[in-house]
């Protein structure tokens, strides 16, 4: 699980994409995947994800980011089934127009959530935070809050790890299969958990600040974030994601 | 320079002095090393040295510190870090990016190294560390002793005129270990870093140190030259510090037969003393 937010390193045009563009495509992706209520282009854009996913050389990720929202997918369809009341029954409570809103929202959850993920294998965290400071010209001090925040999700995972293997061997039973009592174990831990990272935040900005934080500036960084044909071609795609969305029925 | 005058200091929380009327002076192109038992205060003396106390840690702090003839209370952190480099102990905390390069780019961007300059001092810092292949790795997939390397390749490119490490080889192998050291010495003999560790490594410490500060209970209980501070294997008990054995064994070998034998701090220099009192 904690290796689907990270970054795999590799030479595909994704890879090579001006990051700033990479975020403009990934959100026109959400954009389009709102816009539009039909399922045949949501599941177009899921095929596109998908596409992309290809492209960055990295589709076995993106077939496991689908089995990771396999799940809550399924929970949120039955219970959009079974709580919508308009259109006709088909069976029991079930109607026609419940199971596609159902769908819709399924749908949806998967094309927006594919490339957000995917945006994160092909970028580096540094090159994303880079951009947005050079390009953008977002203020350093919130690039380096998401750069640690995505940084810090590894490292919370170790240590809840860490933690529950720790008790496991303790005798604690967490590979019970009883869902509540499982989360009955796994509560108490956020505690300790908040506890240390914040200690370690205080200790990583002191060892920000120790290497120069407070003096960096736009000039500082030395990776220049350049716009190629790639981009160009990104961007029309983008257009053409959205203006599709918006205009078939 | 690193100047420390009658410094005592209390963390805010604690109900006691975790160090007291500290005196100390670690000329230009020293390589001290510090030494003692848990609690002794090690780490918090290197954070003074380092500026890190007082401005990150809050707390009651008496006497001075001067890093370079500026005092750490009076000089802002940044200004003191263009001098002084500091290793954490806790390398997951000192880490700040993703990628090994990145870690390493983050100090050289923000200190101002001119762009031209930039891709030479990472190379030579990730060979000098012996890294060059984790370049384009992710932390999340480096092992804790990769990771303190990482930690100190970063400092390295910065060429600091000082360099101050809180057990820099706690998660390394012996052999890794003696890597940092001997990396450590060349930086120190060829660079004239002034360099200042604290480890628990003492054998290992004594090979490459010119000096040692033995803290205990938050006084400085001996401070010299590394042979003088070890010839004195009582207090070095007493505090409950391992002793190196090559220290101990010379200590014995001129106890039991009565000659003079100089303090060694390597197991060569043990066999050699050996067959000069065997005969």
């Amino acid at each position: 699980m904690t290796d689907l937010f990270q970054y795999v390193p590799g030479n595909s045009p994704l890879h090579r994409m001006n990051p700033v563009t990479k975020i403009a495509l990934t959100l026109s992706v959400c954009v389009a995947a709102f816009l539009t209520d039909n399922l045949f282009v949501l599941l177009a854009l899921i095929l596109f994800d998908l596409m992309i996913g290809v492209a960055a050389g990295a589709f076995r990720k993106a077939l496991a980011i689908f089995r990771g929202l396999f799940k809550v997918s399924l929970f949120l369809f039955v219970l959009q089934a079974l709580f919508v009341r308009r259109g006709n029954r088909l069976l029991w409570i079930v109607t026609d127009e419940g199971l596609s809103t159902a769908a819709g929202v399924v749908l949806r959850l998967l094309a927006v959530c594919l490339p957000l993920a995917l945006v994160l294998t092909v970028t580096r965290v540094s090159d994303i935070a880079g951009a947005l400071v050079q390009v953008l010209h977002v203020p350093y001090a919130y690039a380096f809050t998401l750069t640690t925040a995505i940084r810090f999700i590894p490292q919370f995972m170790e240590e809840m790890s860490g933690i529950m293997e720790a008790q496991t061997a303790r005798g604690v039973e967490f590979d019970t299969k009883n869902i509540f009592k499982k989360l009955g174990l796994i509560l108490p831990l956020c505690v300790p958990l908040l506890i240390s990272s914040i200690r370690r935040t205080g200790a990583t900005a002191t060892a920000a600040e120790v290497r120069g934080f407070n003096l960096r500036t736009r000039a500082s960084g030395y990776k220049k974030y350049g716009f190629g044909l790639v981009d160009l071609a990104a961007v029309l795609i983008s257009a053409a994601l959205i203006t599709g969305a918006a205009l078939i029925p | 320079m690193i100047e420390v005058q009658s410094l005592t200091f209390r963390y805010e929380v604690s109900e006691r002095d975790a160090l007291r009327d500290v005196n100390l002076t670690v000329p230009d192109g020293a390589f001290l090393g510090i030494i003692g038992p848990a609690g002794a205060g090690k780490t918090t003396l290197l954070h003074c040295m380092s500026g890190i106390i007082p401005h990150a840690f809050p707390g009651d702090f008496y006497g001075a510190v001067r890093v370079g003839g500026l005092d750490t209370a009076d000089n802002r952190l940044t200004d003191l870090s263009r001098l002084v480099g500091t290793v954490f102990q806790d390398v997951d905390s000192q880490i700040i990016s993703s990628v090994v390069e990145d870690e390493i780019l983050y100090g050289l961007e923000n200190f101002g190294v001119p762009h031209e300059e930039i891709g030479d001092r990472l190379t030579a810092a990730l060979e000098q560390v012996g890294i060059s292949s984790l370049r384009e790795r992710t932390i999340a997939s480096l092992s804790g002793g990769q990771r303190q390397k990482v930690a100190i390749a970063s400092l390295v490119a910065l060429r600091p005129q000082i360099l101050v490490l809180d057990e820099p080889t706690g998660e390394l192998d012996p052999f890794s270990s003696r890597q940092i050291f001997t990396l450590l010495r060349t930086l120190n003999r060829e660079h004239g870093m002034t360099v200042v560790v604290v480890e628990q490594k003492i054998m290992l410490l004594s090979e490459f140190a010119d000096r040692l500060a033995v803290l205990n209970d938050g006084e400085i209980v001996k401070e010299g030259p590394v042979r003088g501070v070890l010839s004195d294997i009582p207090l070095l008990e007493r505090i409950g510090v391992n002793c190196p054995r090559a220290a101990l064994f010379s200590s014995l070998l001129a106890e039991k037969t009565g000659t003079e034998v100089p303090v060694c701090v390597s197991a060569e220099e043990a066999v050699e003393a050996a067959r000069r009192v065997m005969g």
